[in-house]
Formats: structure tokens, C-alpha cells, sequence
């Protein structure tokens, strides 16, 4: 099949730096193109001060577009969050929050992002509410597929059956390479150990994430009540096994942390993408830790980049580095990090 | 390279009105990953030295005002997002401030975003000295 396949990188990646002020958006956006993407994702509400205010504002528009062509970048995702508890008492009305997301919509249009990324949380209606305003700014919606969610399931087929019904082109998903582990990143298995894990226990937890891969994992059901939905969703696998073999083994925080965390990760096949091809115009990277050789610890690259290449992609692969969370006791170094990402992408994609 | 920092480690300093300390200060950066509104700062603990601090006698600062705990549950202008980075400041009443010396402080973060089925809870422990 025809893929036209590139590479993008989420300023996500580079919290830890920002966050330490060692870079500041621009820093970020000469990393991302020293590091080989030619495309940008933004989290607005992470590196624009003052959010919304200063995306109204002609003149940073003008210095956020000269960035762009200093450094040959353009604009792959705007990752938007639909603060609808922005207020304690109560969830904002639905029309309050088709006006937040549309809100997002003409910002990212602003900004000259063609997609926007909505999260899990974002009810049926909402989105709905917005398709007609979507196509009106020319930005589509997409609603990322993060573990615990998978494509291919029946929570992915409430969205497919609502693209049917209004026939929309400007909803669809973006997976996130989380929902590809084949294994557990080895970044959490050595944090899980400075925080006093024993051998045993980490071992009890790989083995049962281990049988998830190989029986499948039991999908999550869709509920507004996202923690309702999560809780089932680890009891139906296997997590009140788990926490006794790890609890026989005596109070231990670090295993616990190991045992809590393994549910963070999930596996599905490469072929949901071939199967879902037609509804996917953005995919965020996940990645936890690529090492000198370029191998990804968790994510299975190798086959998620051959089945992109096999349903004929065309889109951005978006590196999401998370796996500096698990390193912040020790110092994080994402802009290395990213660098063999993308290398490994690179390597893939032109094989 | 090092841990993350949380503390501004220059910023724990009593609080003194004419001449008299009436409580104590510090500055955290949210160990969210983006901006917030004040609004989805559910909560804020304070324990100093093994003592439980009041939630009436918290408050913080961005941006030049000072909100309690309660106020901050209806601040969301722009103007006044604790910015992801950025330092904001505790402000805690304690008749007489810290005395001289060394002190450990344990603070809680308490941020719920929208979209998490669980909240963002982060234990901040320092250990600092009032000269």
C-alpha cells in the first residue's frame, strides 16, 4: 500500500526540561528539529502562558509561525483538554462544553494544526455537537486511544457506528503506542527497585502481565465513569490475583508501586491498525525508554511501524516520551531521549 | 544529572506584619505537567514540623493575589492559571512564624483534572532552615 509516513514530535516529551527551565517553547522546537521531525504537537496549556489569551494575539502568532519556518516544523496535533469539571459543584452543561471544545478548534486552527486531540473523557455528545464547527475551521477531532482503551472494541464501536451515522470526515482516533506493549518498560522495573521492590515481586507482576498479552486482555467497557470503568477493567484482568501473590510476599511498597502500575500498559494487536486505518490521521509514539542500539524497551516498534506501512498510512508518528516520570529521582535527559526515538522511527519507516 | 527540584529553595521565609511573624512561606512549582486554573486545585496540605496546618490558614499566591483554599475553588481567568514551571507561593498563618533553625516540611498537592478517573495527589517533603 501507498504510506506516506512522518515524523512529528510531542513537546510533551520535553516537560522535564521546561519544567526546569532549561528549555523554553522555542528550546523545545529546536530540539524537535535537531532531533530530525519535520512536525510539532503542542500541549497549549503547557508551554503558552496565560492560556487562551496570548493564541488571540497577532503579534504571537506571527513570532509562533517565524519559529515554525526557522526551524522547518510544521504543526501536526494540538492537544486539547476538555476541562469540564473546570468547576467543583457541578460538570459544565453540554453546551458549555461544545463551546470549550470549539473554543480548542479555532485555537489550534489559529495555530495552523489540522487536528486536535480529545481525551477519553470527552462525552459522545460534545463531540457531536462540534463535527459541524470542526469542518467550518477545518480542524478534525481526534479522540486518542490509550491504554486502558483499545481500538477493536465495543467502546471503539460506539464511535464508529456515531462516524456512520453523520458520515462525518472530521472525527476519528489517534492511537497511542502505549496500547502496544509487549512488556513492561524496564525504566518502571528499576524505578519499582530503588523504591525497595524484591525479585520475587517483580517477577509475580511480569508473569501476570505477561499471560494479559498471551490470553488478550479482557477491553474495557464504555462508562462515563471513568473510574468505575477502570476498576473492572483490572478486576477482569486479573488484578486481585496479582495483588495476593505480590501481598504474600510481606508489605513492600516497591512492588506494589510495580503491581499498581503494570495496569498503565496494555497489548494489542498491530492489526487494529490495518483494520481502523481509515479513521486514524494522527498517532502519538508513546515511548518509555529507547536505548544506544535504538530498541524501545516496551512499545513493539518493529510491528506497529510494519503495520502502519502494510494499512498505507498517511500521517504523523508523533514521539510522546514517558518514561522520564520514572527517572525524576535520579535526573531525566529527554532531549536525548527523543533524539534515538525518532532515529529508530527513522530507521524503520525508511527500511 | 539531579532529582527534579520542587522547592524554590530560597523561598522558605517567615511572614512578618509590623515587626512581628505571623507565619511562614514557601514556593512549589505543580507537579501536574501543564498549566491549571486555581479552580481544579482541590486541595493543599501542610505539615510542618509533625503539625497539621488549618486548611483556614492556607493560601496561595500566582500572579500577585492571594487566594484561600476555599476562593481558589472559582478562579479560572487566565491571568491567574498556576503555569507549569512556574512557582507559586504558600502562604501559611502560624502565630510567631518558624523558630531559628532547622524544620522539615511535608505539603500535599491535591489537583484534579477533568479528564482523570483518579486525582493528581503529590506528597512535596523539604527539609530547610530559617536563619
Amino acid at each position: 500500500m501507498n504510506y506516506d509516513i512522518k515524523r512529528s514530535v510531542s513537546l510533551y516529551s520535553y516537560q522535564d526540561e521546561y519544567y526546569e527551565g532549561k528549555l523554553d517553547l522555542e528550546g523545545c522546537l529546536r530540539e524537535t528539529a535537531k532531533a530530525g521531525a519535520t512536525g510539532v504537537e503542542l500541549l497549549a496549556e503547557q508551554m503558552i502562558k496565560k492560556f487562551p489569551k496570548p493564541i488571540e494575539d497577532e503579534q504571537f502568532r506571527e513570532d509562533w509561525f517565524a519559529m515554525l519556518k526557522k526551524y522547518g516544523l510544521e504543526p501536526s496535533c494540538y492537544d486539547a483538554f476538555l476541562e469540564n469539571r473546570i468547576y467543583r459543584n457541578r460538570m459544565l452543561c453540554l453546551g458549555e462544553q461544545v463551546n470549550m471544545m470549539k473554543r480548542d478548534l479555532y485555537l489550534a486552527s489559529l495555530l495552523g494544526f489540522p487536528v486536535i486531540r480529545t481525551l477519553v473523557s470527552t462525552p459522545m455528545p460534545v463531540i457531536e455537537g462540534s463535527l459541524e464547527y470542526a469542518e467550518k475551521v477545518g480542524v478534525k477531532i481526534g479522540l486518542e486511544v490509550h491504554a486502558p482503551f483499545s481500538l477493536n472494541s465495543g467502546w471503539a464501536e460506539g464511535y464508529l457506528s456515531m462516524i456512520r451515522k453523520t458520515g462525518t470526515k472530521f472525527f476519528g482516533f489517534i492511537p497511542d503506542m502505549g496500547i502496544f506493549c509487549r512488556n513492561l518498560p524496564d525504566v518502571v522495573r528499576d524505578k519499582a527497585r530503588r523504591l525497595g521492590a524484591t525479585e520475587e515481586g517483580l517477577k509475580i507482576v511480569d508473569d501476570a502481565f505477561a499471560k494479559r498479552v498471551n490470553n488478550g486482555f479482557v477491553k474495557i467497557k464504555y462508562d462515563l465513569d471513568l473510574g468505575k470503568a477502570n476498576f473492572e477493567y483490572r478486576m477482569a484482568n486479573g488484578m486481585a490475583e496479582m495483588m495476593e501473590a505480590v501481598n504474600a510476599l510481606g508489605e513492600n511498597p516497591g512492588n506494589l508501586w510495580y503491581a499498581n502500575n503494570s495496569f498503565t500498559y496494555s497489548w494489542s494487536e498491530p492489526q487494529d491498525l490495518i483494520d481502523n486505518i481509515e479513521y486514524i490521521f494522527h498517532t502519538h509514539a508513546k515511548f518509555y525508554n529507547v536505548h544506544e542500539d535504538f530498541k524501545e524497551t516496551a512499545v513493539a516498534l518493529p510491528e506497529v511501524i510494519e503495520a502502519f506501512k502494510k494499512a498505507g498510512y498517511h500521517g504523523f508518528l508523533s514521539s510522546e516520551y514517558e518514561g522520564g516520570e520514572h527517572l525524576r529521582d535520579v535526573g531525566v535527559d529527554s532531549i536525548t531521549q527523543v533524539a534515538r526515538h525518532q532515529e529508530a522511527m527513522r530507521r524503520l519507516i525508511e527500511a | 544529572m539531579a532529582a527534579r527540584v520542587m522547592f524554590d529553595p530560597q523561598g522558605f521565609q517567615n511572614i512578618e506584619e509590623n515587626g512581628e511573624a505571623t507565619g511562614f512561606r514557601f514556593r512549589w512549582k505543580s507537579q501536574y505537567y501543564r498549566g491549571i486554573t486555581l479552580s481544579i486545585v482541590h486541595d493543599i496540605k501542610v505539615n510542618i514540623d509533625g503539625e497539621d496546618i488549618p486548611a483556614e490558614a492556607i493560601s496561595m499566591t500566582v500572579n500577585g493575589e492571594t487566594f484561600t483554599l476555599d476562593e481558589m475553588s472559582t478562579v479560572v481567568d487566565p491571568d491567574y492559571r498556576w503555569e507549569f514551571g512556574e512557582y507559586a507561593t504558600v502562604n501559611v498563618k502560624k502565630p510567631g512564624g518558624l523558630a531559628k533553625g532547622p524544620h522539615h516540611l511535608k505539603a500535599i498537592q491535591h489537583i484534579a483534572p477533568s479528564y482523570m478517573p483518579f486525582p493528581w495527589i503529590t506528597e512535596c517533603v523539604a527539609d530547610f532552615v530559617i536563619e
